[in-house]
């Protein structure tokens, strides 16, 4: 949230293309049988890190950095060659750090200890020692290469559909230096604002919730995100949804008028319900193509979520969503998806054990052990 | 070797580390410089020694913002890497620091010089605050001076965003004798107005040559804060009476600034005077620090080329230890109370622990597959 985002190392370093994504999972996908389970796989470990981290009472907002780490880290390192369990408690770890919540190694190793070795999960060889958990942290924070500072979409949400008691709606909510009165703000003069009931705000804050089970924080920037899930909510919302119809039905107005009448007078002697939706995102003046290419891709992450179901009870966020696409192909569980990564790792050390060349390579004695026991 | 090891390698490459100049709570610094071009250069190693209770809060701050900081008054992290089980960041070299220039009594201050130092501490931290960044540990020795006499923030050990409104920051920030009255007081939300009053007093400092309100505890400070600038009252500073730590002090009659700073001109001592004011909301932000007239009123602040200069920097800092290049490297540990600096640890230990890098290597960042 510090910092400039235009400016930022996230910006600058880590937004990635499709094609840095799909190198990064190549040799993942020799492993599996289709597809599909790669993308399972990534909403997994992001309910993985979202339970931990309530477990370990973080933040929404340390949730999503802790989520976004974890892309990043595997945007250079593989499934089949890592454990991501055990990258999941660090990312859970360091965000804590970087989000100025720390919470305390040994609890954060005891949590994913407790919560990976549940009947569901079937992870049991999580290691109880703080220090593999601080080692971990180190080969982390340096293949993040020090860039722990990360931009989400729920202050863009807020600035642009926030209530101004904000605050009071939800804790994460609000803006910096309330306590500084001077200088200009262009918050709270309901210039280019959209006014949402807490209802669909709501909507839009689940969905970008979601977002971060799938690659999405890699590819668009935070901004954007945002304005994809307000376009999904507007589209989604029964209320808001026929205000657009109402507005559509008449001759469109041109994109000129629709621009004034989103001003602050219209916004003022209008109530909520009358806004001007349609010259709300015109005004916006971002591509409009990629919030639609954004919402297509949330979308068809809710349908590949159908199919993933979770034995153990959700905890909470996210719910929504899930189990409205129920069918489809066959549904996939935490205990499957475990016993994909153990085989595809297997698969992994079999191919390095006897590459190609026929030159057998000594094997780790002690992944042989920890693999037994697992 | 994967990719990911091989551009760690190729970044580790470019620089070379020269002989060790200082030692601090979670970092080594040494001198060192750029293969290519021979620049000078200083390596700050993060000690994660064998894992034990993972990275220090302090080095995850300063990194974190050091990665995202670049403004000409702001120390410029220049490259991270990794090395066995340390992280390196490369950091511009600096040859000295505010204190030792004012400590220096050879040294002669012109007002315009003491201008031109407050005008790029401000531009600084203008910076920083308006990226929501709060420094929470400025003083003299945190404001390092290049060669070419720009004035540099460094430690960033302590500094964290704003907090969003209702959530608690800590207290117990900022050295004591740069510390404002309302953390003393306990206050657990405040603003970029800390930062201010320590930039006060260093501009005091500046004029006279001395820490201007040296308490020697906590109680002692906020008795030397008001014998100065008088105990406030309820109608200077509403509801200060109020915050977690209150205590009554005793009452102090205000004297004016002009009493102690006598050849100060009146641009000057508003300025200064804005900066320590009790009531936090009403202290002037750097932003308008920099706009106010003092900066415009003649004499105009010196080039900082044309900046005193310690002796070390003008013979050509080459056989100096550099001990000072990075404030949290505290080897003059009698300077000031240090609020942040913990003990130095023995270097004894730190040995050790290097050495015994090898069998520390539990699990690998992958699965380890071909290791031996």
């Amino acid at each position: 949230m510090a910092t400039d985002f235009w400016a930022s190392s996230h910006n600058k370093r880590w937004i990635v293309d499709r094609a840095t994504l799909k190198q990064a999972r190549a040799e993942d996908l020799q492993y599996v049988h289709s597809p599909d389970h790669i993308d399972l796989l990534n909403i997994y470990f992001a309910n993985l890190i979202g339970m931990l981290g309530k477990k370990l009472s973080l933040r929404q907002r340390v949730i999503a950095t802790a989520t976004v780490f974890f892309r990043r880290f595997y945007v250079k390192n593989l499934y089949c060659e890592t454990d991501p369990f055990i990258v999941i408690a660090a990312c859970c770890y360091v965000a804590a750090k970087a989000e100025e919540s720390p919470v305390h190694i040994k609890n954060v190793v005891s949590e994913s200890r407790l919560m990976f070795s549940q009947e569901g999960y079937g992870v049991k060889n999580f290691p109880s020692d703080n220090s593999k958990l601080a080692e971990m942290e180190f080969y982390l924070v340096s293949d993040l290469e020090c860039d722990l500072v990360v931009f989400h979409p729920y202050r863009t949400l807020l600035t642009l559909c926030g209530r101004e008691s904000a605050c009071a709606l939800d804790t994460e909510a609000g803006e910096v230096g309330v306590g500084i009165d001077s200088g200009p703000r262009y918050w709270g003069t309901g210039e280019g604002r959209l006014e949402l009931e807490e209802g669909p705000l709501q909507t839009a804050w689940f969905i970008i919730n979601d977002t971060y089970r799938s690659e999405i924080c890699l590819l668009y920037p935070p901004h954007m995100i945002a304005i994809a899930a307000i376009y999904l909510t507007l589209v989604l919302n029964d209320k808001t949804r026929e205000a657009i119809q109402a507005q559509g039905a008449p001759v469109p107005p041109p994109r000129r008028s629709s621009r004034t009448t989103s001003g602050s007078a219209h916004r003022k002697s209008a109530p909520a319900q009358q806004q001007d939706f349609v010259g709300f995102m015109a005004g916006l003046r971002v591509s409009l193509p990629t919030v639609a290419m954004i919402a297509q891709e949330i979308l068809s992450l809710y349908t590949l979520w159908g199919r993933y179901s979770d034995t153990p009870p959700e905890s909470g966020l996210g719910g929504n969503g899930a189990g409205e696409h129920s069918g489809g192909d066959d549904v996939v569980t935490p205990a499957f998806l475990t016993q994909l990564l153990l085989r595809m790792r297997e698969a992994r050390l079999a191919d390095l054990a006897h590459p190609a060349s026929g030159q057998p390579v000594a094997v780790n004695k002690r992944l042989e052990r920890t693999q037994a026991a697992g | 070797m994967d990719a990911v090891e091989r551009a760690n390698a190729d970044r580790q490459k470019k620089w070379v580390k020269d002989q060790k100049v200082g030692e601090g709570t979670y970092a080594v610094v040494y001198r060192g410089r750029e293969l290519a071009t021979g620049r000078k250069i200083a390596i700050k190693k993060i000690k994660v020694g064998q894992f034990k209770d993972g990275l220090d809060m302090s080095a995850v701050r300063e990194v974190k913002y050091l990665r995202e900081l670049h403004h000409p008054n702001v120390i410029e992290l220049l490259d991270v890497f990794s090395s066995k089980t340390n992280l390196n960041l490369v950091l511009e070299f600096l040859d000295t620091d505010l204190e030792m220039i004012i400590k220096d009594r050879s040294l002669v201050f012109l007002p315009a010089d003491i201008k031109s130092w407050m005008a790029m501490m401000f531009r600084g931290l203008e910076f920083c605050h308006r990226n929501f960044i709060l420094h929470r540990d400025l003083k003299p020795n945190n404001l390092l001076i290049a060669s070419d006499g720009q004035l540099k923030i460094a430690d960033f050990g302590l500094a964290r965003d704003a907090a969003d409104p209702g959530y608690k920051m800590t207290c117990q920030v900022i050295t004591r004798w740069y510390r404002p009255p309302e953390l003393l007081f306990g206050c657990r939300y405040y603003s970029t107005a800390v930062d201010i009053w320590s930039v006060g007093c260093i501009f005091a400092e500046l004029m006279l040559r001395t820490p201007y309100l040296p308490g020697e505890s906590d109680m002692d400070q906020l008795k030397t804060i008001f014998r100065a600038l008088g105990t406030p009252t309820e109608e200077e500073w509403p509801g200060h009476t109020k915050l977690p730590d209150y205590v009554s002090i005793g009452q102090f009659p205000r004297t004016p600034l002009r009493d102690l700073f006598t050849a100060a001109t009146a641009d000057t001592l508003n300025l200064l005077s804005k900066c320590i004011v009790y009531e936090p909301r009403k202290r002037i932000s750097a932003k308008d620090a920099l706009n106010h007239p003092y900066f415009f009123a003649l004499p105009y602040p010196t080039h900082p080329s044309k900046l005193p200069k310690t002796i070390a920097q003008t013979t050509a800092a080459a056989s100096r230890p550099l001990d000072e290049v990075d404030g949290n490297v505290d080897l003059n540990s009698g300077a000031g109370p240090g609020a942040t600096a913990a003990g130095t640890a023995p270097p004894k230990k730190l040995k050790r622990k290097l050495s015994g890098h090898d069998t520390s290597r539990n699990i690998a960042r992958k699965l380890d597959f071909t290791a031996a």
